[in-house]
């Protein structure tokens, strides 16, 4: 096994990972900094497929603390308060940077001033954006930079065990498989990063980029750290279901559509949303969601097993302009969206849960770092659409700050704990030893499993079953094999270690999910529908403990605002 | 509607061979979809490249029936006619291994190009007021919407003929620069891009406009740049 060394290493290449590099390169040019990414340098990941935007309270009108009410709003008081304050603070800097350092090209009113859109569950349209693409403008822009810095990249590199050090004293660096060669490398450093943004794509229907598979969650957990809010899967309500063996199947179709009046038809043709909700098809995403799951239960199904989308009504040729993208991706896989009917399902998107930190992206392992979707508490239960890629830029430049002065204090990376880095390497190779079998009828199991039992509306005979269910899929897996093959750029090793993190995290998501005895913001469960009280919020965490899941909860921290209060000086103001 | 596809799909590096499979055909598939089955299901050693699923990371190109394409949107009843299915790594990128090719080159011509934004101005600035319907940000945003799928620089001829051609991508990216009141940037661009492989060998075969999936024109953005090369040549701004 090849060893290389670097003073700081940084796991992803979406946001998070690329502000980093930035940050920590331009704070310490002297420190070597390292990316390494599981596919081509920011183009895998899910920022890049951004295309809301990125809130910030940038108007005159608009205000942080008018932004961070919206956060904690919108997570239903969950959010660890001091992540959303530094989110909603730090966005109005780090927009200055992309737009004047940057150089990212967003939107302008005809005034010439930066143009914010409404989105759902904001009390100001502050969403800054390029068309309905702007995580390609920002990646494609921050790609540009750090090309031109002396940042060394291991692409195609996929990470697999966190090493701590042989002293126990932190960590001492990251053991990969380089996917081209199908070699073992390990990279020691003085910090670590981990951003390579969650990703619930353990569930039948989803839209993250599909070499996401919660592999960061997966390795904090097997160093021991703690994960909190798990449970907190969000669920987008129009995901294109284009049937079974096609990777169109998942994939967003815009908020804008149901915001503009595209009317939801059951399987009878019937506007189901229309008789549940004032707001129709216009309600939240959590709700639409629910409605269509409820449809898919009674069986009121499209031939596809969904439900349709029409925007005919709103005119064809007008629907044709005002969604140029959406119409022509749905027409290139055979969809006609102006004209005709779209099947579509709810499909998880985003996980608001992650790896316990500090709001300095500091974790309770000295030296491993985190930010972006692996990194929990931010968002509590719901995460508003354009806070996502706000958050993702907003910590990975405080870590790259944070990270250039940690290491800059350290002569060299801690000595690798050779026990741990052996085992490691020993997961890995596992399928080997066993004989070949069908490793996708597994992986179609375990999102069967999670879509039944864990989906958009639980129960807790469905989330036991998927409990007894994963820990089969766990034996399983162990059992089935790969044959003995070309290791270099072996997709199916690397589905294989996919499908094992998605079965480690899907475990937490299940008995964090029981833990949760009410229902908040993404969770709801049909036992328990009410969202209990604020004021006792708790957050679940969970923790690998010897091979065992500890689940347990803590309560949620009010330190900027209490339950029943504000920090907007007009409402205030009104109240007294 | 046939019930299985013939396909044949290019295995090896540079040198190798097409290696022939039958995938059942479904209402909906793509490409992408085509190559994946035969992955999971027919031969488990199939290297290709995808992330995002829609058209947004510009990770799966390949060479479909002879034309360069983004697979993940290209539905397969778009392309075979009825007829067989050949799909190989793009052109003009040394292939790793089967359909993945190694894109080191075309983003290294990016920054040769210096076809990256230079900065005027600080996060601690007020951002530039810039209406959205002068010339030059129109011309700018026509450009601007780029996903590095390399599909351009696989179609260009020049590239094939000319190993210094800097791109059809790189030079686009260069020309909504050029329209970017906020860039510092541009003195040194101008040189890079009318040195030897830059826009100036461009040959206007327009294979490029043909083939972006994005309807983008790298073409006139070459165009636009050789005026404004020419024009500082004539002016004795370029020697």
């Amino acid at each position: 096994m090849e060893r290389i060394e670097t003073d700081i290493l940084i796991l992803g290449s979406g946001g998070a990972g690329l502000f980093a590099a930035l940050h920590a390169k331009d704070a310490r040019p002297d420190l070597s900094v390292t990316i390494a990414t599981k596919g081509l340098l920011g183009k895998c990941g899910c920022t890049r497929m951004v295309q809301g935007g990125y809130n910030v309270a940038l108007n005159p009108g608009d205000s942080i603390e008018r932004h961070f009410m919206d956060t904690i709003v919108g997570g239903k008081w969950l959010p660890h308060q001091g992540m959303a304050w530094t989110l909603c603070e730090t966005a109005v800097e780090r927009i200055h940077e992309l737009e004047n350092e940057v150089g990212c090209f967003f939107d302008r009113n005809p005034d010439g001033s930066m143009h914010g859109k409404a989105f759902a569950g904001q009390t100001f349209d502050r969403t800054v954006h390029k068309g309905d693409l702007t995580g390609i403008e920002i990646i494609g822009r921050l790609l540009e930079q750090v090309w031109a810095r002396d940042v060394a990249k291991l692409e195609e590199h996929r990470a697999i065990g966190l090493i701590p050090a042989a002293d126990g004293g932190g960590i001492s660096g990251v053991l990969f498989i380089d996917i081209r060669t199908g070699a073992f490398r390990f990279v020691a450093a003085k910090a670590v990063l981990m951003a390579t943004g969650g990703g619930p794509t353990m569930y039948r229907y989803h839209t993250p980029s599909g070499d996401k598979s919660m592999d960061g969650l997966a390795m904090a957990l097997r160093a021991g750290l703690t994960l909190r809010d798990m449970e907190m899967v969000q669920f987008h309500p129009t995901g294109l279901l284009a049937g079974p063996d096609t990777r169109m199947t998942g994939t967003v179709l815009e908020e804008g559509l149901r915001g503009a009046g595209g009317y939801l038809l059951n399987g009878e043709g019937e506007r189901f949303m229309a008789s549940q909700e004032e707001k129709a098809e216009r309600a939240t995403r959590d709700i639409v969601s629910r409605s269509i799951y409820r449809e898919m239960q009674e069986g009121r199904t499209t031939p596809n097993g969904g439900v349709h989308i029409a925007m005919s009504h709103l005119g064809a040729d007008d629907v044709r302009v005002r969604f140029k993208g959406m119409v022509e991706r749905c027409a290139d896989c055979g969809f006609d969206l102006a004209g005709g009917l779209v099947e579509v399902v709810p499909t998880a998107h985003y996980l608001m849960g992650g790896l316990v930190c500090e709001t300095d992206t500091s974790t309770a392992m000295p030296g491993l770092y985190v930010a972006g979707e692996d990194a929990g508490g931010a968002h509590g239960s719901n995460r508003l659409g354009g806070n996502g890629v706000a958050n993702s830029t907003v910590f990975g430049g405080i870590a790259g700050d944070v990270m250039a002065d940690y290491a800059a204090g350290r002569s060299a990376p801690a000595e690798p704990d050779e026990t741990v880095l052996a085992d490691e390497m020993a997961r890995a190779q596992a399928p080997f030893t066993q004989p070949a079998d069908d490793l996708h009828a597994l992986r179609d199991e375990l999102q069967d499993v999670m879509w039944d039992g864990v989906g958009v509306i639980r129960t807790p005979d469905g989330m036991q079953q998927a409990t007894s269910q994963l820990d089969d899929l766990a034996g399983k897996l162990n059992q089935t094999g790969l044959a003995d093959m070309d290791l270099r750029f072996n997709l199916t090793w690397h589905d294989w270690l996919n499908v094992q993190s998605l079965i480690e995290t899907s475990q937490v998501i299940t008995r964090t999910a029981l833990q949760r005895k009410d229902s908040r913001g993404a969770h709801f469960r049909e036992d328990f529908p009410d969202a209990g009280v604020p004021e006792e919020s708790r957050f679940t965490t969970a923790q690998l403990d010897s091979g065992e899941l500890v689940i347990s909860d803590e309560p949620v921290e009010f330190s900027h605002v209490r339950p029943g209060e504000t920090l907007l000086k007009d409402d205030i103001a009104a109240a007294e | 509607m046939t019930t299985t596809h013939k396909v044949s799909i290019w295995r090896g590096g540079a040198e190798g061979d097409y290696a022939h499979y039958d995938v059942p055909a479904r209402e909906s598939q793509t490409v992408l979809d085509v190559v994946t089955y035969v992955q999971r299901h027919l031969d488990p050693t199939l290297t290709y490249r995808f992330a995002c699923r829609v058209g947004m990371c510009g990770s799966c190109a390949m060479t479909v029936n002879g034309v360069p394409r983004w697979t993940c949107r290209t539905h397969v009843s778009k392309v075979t006619g009825g007829g067989e299915l050949k799909i190989g790594p793009l052109a003009n990128m040394p292939v790793i291994k089967d359909l993945a090719c190694d894109m080191t080159e075309f983003f290294e011509k990016w920054q040769k190009a210096q076809s990256r934004f230079i900065p005027t101005k600080t996060r601690k600035n007020p951002m530039e007021p810039i209406k959205p319907d002068t010339p030059a940000r129109v011309a700018a945003n026509a450009g601007i919407e780029c996903i590095n799928c390399g599909v351009c620089y696989a179609a260009c001829d020049t590239v094939r003929w000319n190993a210094d051609y800097l791109g059809p991508a790189a030079l686009n990216r260069a020309w909504t620069l050029a329209n970017d009141e906020r860039d510092g940037g541009w003195a040194d661009r101008l040189k890079a891009v009318s040195d030897h492989g830059g826009c100036h060998s461009c040959r206007s075969h327009q294979s490029c406009e043909a083939h972006c999936p994005n309807q983008l024109n790298p073409a006139a953005s070459i165009a636009g740049l050789k005026r404004l090369s020419t024009s500082a040549y004539l002016k004795g701004e370029l020697k």
